[in-house]
Order: structure tokens, then sequence, then C-alpha cells
């Protein structure tokens, strides 16, 4: 009995150790070589030159930099846009079942096919937003060749990808409060803000955190919208960490660098996600 | 103002939300059936001449753009890793949950906590073991790794779990070995899991962009979305065309979300459930 058991983990468990396992430890040991593809007579231990590297690496902190912004704007924008698309979903009284799938469509498009689409709006000679606002007699904005303009731009589209899954789940979590509390507020002559205040919020704060870590990770790892949209540009003011990543491994050829990069990456993830989590187990 | 009016607003603001959030999908289909004077002068949001050009023009496309081919790369290859998933994933799940083999809990912690590893982490070490192996720009380099994911393996876990041993106890005693067992009893009454399982499976291939961006060489063995975007740099102010061949790209997955659409829209809520 225990022998067909192991057969039938077999399968699973020899792709997880070669293609889980395995990469993780190669990782590991490659973020502490030289390992250039271009030049493979000089692979060798390096010791922690590699991150030693990256802490002094100017293109490395910008990157930093551009995924913080990133996610300083995508976490905050998913959590308030999708809370108010739930609260309103859920107040209505037909038809919730298909706005609920309409607002979650977009998020079913590959990362390609929403770049396309969002590039021909935001160009700025041809797109689609500069050709309405020069209809209404403005200028245009240069949206995606503007330093100022640029991350916001990806942030929007990202919003537009992604905010129905978080108003989702955003919205079954508020369908599970019971209703008897706010009739018993309502009773005590409570307003609808006090009780979105003293009721919906504070019920809602397990799934709000779900929501920020869940967001924080996906937005720490962007590199499908600015690669479809800006490249990382313009000055590489929307290139993160994980597109730096794949230029340095993939064009560069420097897998060793990257290697450790990526466990950077994983590091400033990981602190993140227990800060996140502390905050707000915290009590209010 | 009395409730009910409220209501009625409410109403009227979500549903002009949900057609906002569709509308720039019916930009795309509207435009990808303009000719190219008209999409870049946007006057009118309805072709005043209709046209299927672009999409002829894709379709004929042979050596520089092989759009039938990529098309034809992804099914396979979406095909693939969704019956592959649920055959390992099924298996597994049964042998740890059902058959409970030693070290099965150890194992599916183990399987947990890499999930919390980002995927970019992964990268540069399996284009390491994918050309060790020879398998880089062959389907095998996007099929193989990925029946190793967590997802599958533990989300029928869970499902096992909650199904009574009492079944097994009575398939036992009947003299059933435990392949007729996983056969007849276990996947049959996974039916709702495994399907839900191969739903996410597939989208999940279909759109994944950076395996196939990194593992594949030749242009004629890119999937569908890694193609269609590298070429769009190329044609990038050809809107008409680029367009279409987003059309063409989301129309599986248009389908795919109309068939299972409720399915779809419920384990997405259920994913914030979990305490």
């Amino acid at each position: 009995m225990q022998r067909t058991g192991f057969l039938f983990l077999a399968p699973y468990a020899v792709s997880f150790a070669i293609f889980v396992i395995l990469p993780i430890v190669v990782s590991f040991v490659l973020s502490f070589m030289r390992f250039d593809l271009t030049a493979q007579s000089s692979a060798g231990f390096v010791g922690l030159d590699n991150y030693k590297e990256a802490l002094h690496d100017n293109y490395f902190w910008s990157a930093v930099k551009a995924t913080l912004l990133f996610a300083a704007m995508i976490v905050p924008g998913l959590l308030v846009i999708g809370l108010s698309m739930a609260l309103g979903i859920n107040a209505m009284a037909r038809g919730r079942a298909a706005v609920r799938a309409l607002v979650f469509l977009p998020g079913m498009l590959n990362i390609a096919v929403t770049g396309i689409l969002w590039q021909w709006f935001f160009n700025g000679e041809f797109g689609l937003f500069n050709f309405a606002l020069k209809h209404f007699g403005s200028q245009g904005q240069p949206w995606l060749s503007d330093k100022a303009f640029a991350m916001p731009s990806i942030v929007l589209m990202s919003v537009w990808w992604t905010v129905g899954g978080t108003a989702i789940i955003l919205l079954t979590a508020l369908q599970q409060i019971p209703g008897m509390y706010f009739e018993a507020a309502a009773l005590d002559g409570a307003s609808t803000m006090r009780m979105f205040r003293h009721i919906t919020l504070p019920l809602l704060k397990p799934v709000m955190s779900f929501v920020v870590v869940t967001t924080s990770i996906a937005g720490f790892q962007m590199f499908g919208q600015a690669f479809m949209l800006t490249r990382g540009g313009p000055e590489l003011s929307t290139r993160g960490v994980a597109q730096y990543i794949y230029e340095t491994a993939f064009n560069s050829y420097r897998m060793g660098y990257g290697a450790a990069m990526s466990w950077l990456l994983f590091a400033l993830i990981s602190v993140f996600g227990i800060f996140q989590i502390r905050m707000m187990r915290r009590p209010a | 103002m009395n409730r009910s009016v409220w209501k009625t607003i409410n109403g009227t603001i979500m549903r002009t939300v949900a057609t906002l959030m569709i509308l720039p999908l019916f930009l795309m289909l509207l435009t990808s059936m303009k000719p190219e004077a008209e999409v870049l002068n946007p006057e009118n949001v309805v072709p005043r001449v209709w046209t299927l050009s672009n999409y002829q023009q894709i379709l004929g496309w042979a050596e520089e753009a092989p759009f039938g081919r990529w098309f034809s790369n992804s099914v396979f290859i979406s095909s693939a890793v969704t019956l592959g998933v649920i055959v390992f994933s099924a298996m597994g799940a049964f042998a740890i949950k059902r058959l409970r083999v030693p070290g099965g809990r150890q194992f599916l912690g183990l399987i947990i906590g890499s999930m919390m590893v980002p995927g970019q982490l992964f990268l540069v070490p399996l284009y390491l073991i994918l050309s060790k192996l020879h398998w880089l720009d062959t389907p095998a380099a996007l099929i193989v790794p990925a029946t190793a994911g967590g997802f599958g393996i533990y989300m029928l876990s869970q499902f096992m779990e909650d199904m009574p041993p009492a079944i097994e106890e009575a398939a036992l005693i009947d003299g059933c070995s435990p392949a007729q067992m996983f056969l007849h009893q276990t996947l049959p009454l996974c039916a709702p899991a495994i399907s839900t399982l191969a739903v996410f499976t597939f989208i999940g291939s279909w759109n994944d962009f950076m395996g196939p961006l990194v593992f594949m060489d030749s242009v004629r063995n890119y999937t569908l979305p890694v193609g269609i975007a590298l070429y769009q740099t190329s044609y990038y102010t050809e809107y008409g065309l680029t367009l279409a061949t987003s059309v063409l790209a989301v129309t599986p997955l248009l389908v795919i979300f109309a068939l299972f659409q409720r399915q779809i829209v419920s384990s997405m809520a259920a994913s914030g459930l979990k305490d």
C-alpha cells in the first residue's frame, strides 16, 4: 500500500525536485559565482561580490526605486478602486452577477494584448487618448515618453487589468458580513457613514490585508507591463528589478549577477510581506 | 432622497463602470475592422468602411510572423500543460491525502513554501537546466517544468481532505486496488475541483509571457502572446494590424470565460476567504 503511495507521488515529486528544488539550489549557488554565458572559461566562485556589486550598482537602485514607486501607486489604487467597486456592486438591486463578470473580464487578457491595446491608447502622436484630447482643444500628453507620466500610465493600465479580481475578493467578504449588524446599528440611529467606519471597515480588515499583501507581492514582480508599454523608459525610469534581472541574465548573459539580484528581490518581497502582515495584525 | 432612488443611481453608475471596463475590448474589435486610414483618424467609433483586410494580412504571414503557427503552438502547449498538471497533481494529492504516504504532510508544506518564491528567481537556473537537457526552444521547455507547479496539488489536496475516509474503506473491502480506487472513485468525485484547476491552468499557460520569452528562440516556436508582443515592436504604429492580432489572441480566452464564467469568478471570490 505504501509502495503504491510512493508510486503515485513519484511523477510529481520528480518534477518538483528537478524544476523547483534544483533551480532554487542552483540559483543560490550561482549567486556566489561569476558565470557569464559569453565567456564560460571565467566561471568561478567570487564570494559575495555579486551582492556587493548590486549594492553599489546605480542601475539596480534605480530599478528598486521604480519597483517601489509602482507598488506604492498600484497597491492603494487597487484597494481604493476595488473597494469602491465592491461597495457599489454589493448595493445593486439587480444585475450583480453580470457586473461582477464584466469588471473581471480584463483580467483574463494576457499582458501582450493588454499592452498592445494601451500602447494604442497612450501613443503620443497616433494614440486614442491624445486624439480625444486634441478634439477638445487640448494639446495632448506625452503619456509614455515623459518621466512624470510614464509610471502613472503603466499604473493606470495595470489597475484596469487587475482591479476586477480585487473587487470580487472584497465583494465576497462584504457579503459575508451578517446583515443583522447593520440592522442593529440602524435601530440605534447610526448613519451610513458611521456603519461603514465602525462595522464594514473593521470586519473587512483581514481581507484587505490579504489584498494588500498579494497585490504588493505581484507589484514587486512587475515586468510585462513596463516591457510592453515603455521597455523600461524613458531614461530607465520605469524599469523594475524584474526587468533588470531579465536584461542582465539574457541580454548581457551575466547569469551569476542576475541570480544574486533575484535573491535580493526575494528578500525585498519577504521583508515587505512580513512587515505588512505585522502592521495589519496590530489591533486598531 | 429615499433609498430606492439611491439604488437606481448606484445601479446606473455600476452599469456604466462595467461598460467602461469592457469598452477597450469593443474599441479593439471595431478598430481591427477599419482600413488603416480610418484607424489613425478615429472620428467614428464604428468603422465607416468595414474590412477584414487586417485579418487577411495576418493570416497570410508566413516567414516573419507565422501567426497560425504561434496559435497552434499555444493550443498545443496549454493543452499539454493542463493535462500534465492534472495527472501529476491528482496522483500526488491522492498519494498524500488518501493513501497517506509517510512524510506527505511535510512534503505538502514544502510545496506551499516553494510557492512563495517569486518567479524571477527560477528564470536563470531553469534556463541553465533546460539548456543541459537540450530542451531550450522546444515545447518541452514550457510543458514539463509547469507540471511542478504547487497550486494544483495544493488545491486537490484540500479537496480530497474533505472527502470522507469511509469511501476508501468500502472500496478496500470490495477488493479494489489503489489504482482502481483512484480511477473509479477519487477522480470522479474530484471532477468539480479538477475542472476548475483545468480552466485556471489553461488560462495561466496561455497567458504565460516570461517563460516563452526567455526559453524560446526561433520565431516559429513562439507562443501567441510573445509572438504578437515582439511583432508589435516592429509594426507598433499599424494599429489595425496589431489590434487584429490581439482580437485573434483573446478570442479563445473569451470563449472559455463565457463558458466557465461562474466557476472562474467564484474561485476568484473564494481566494480571499481563507483565514
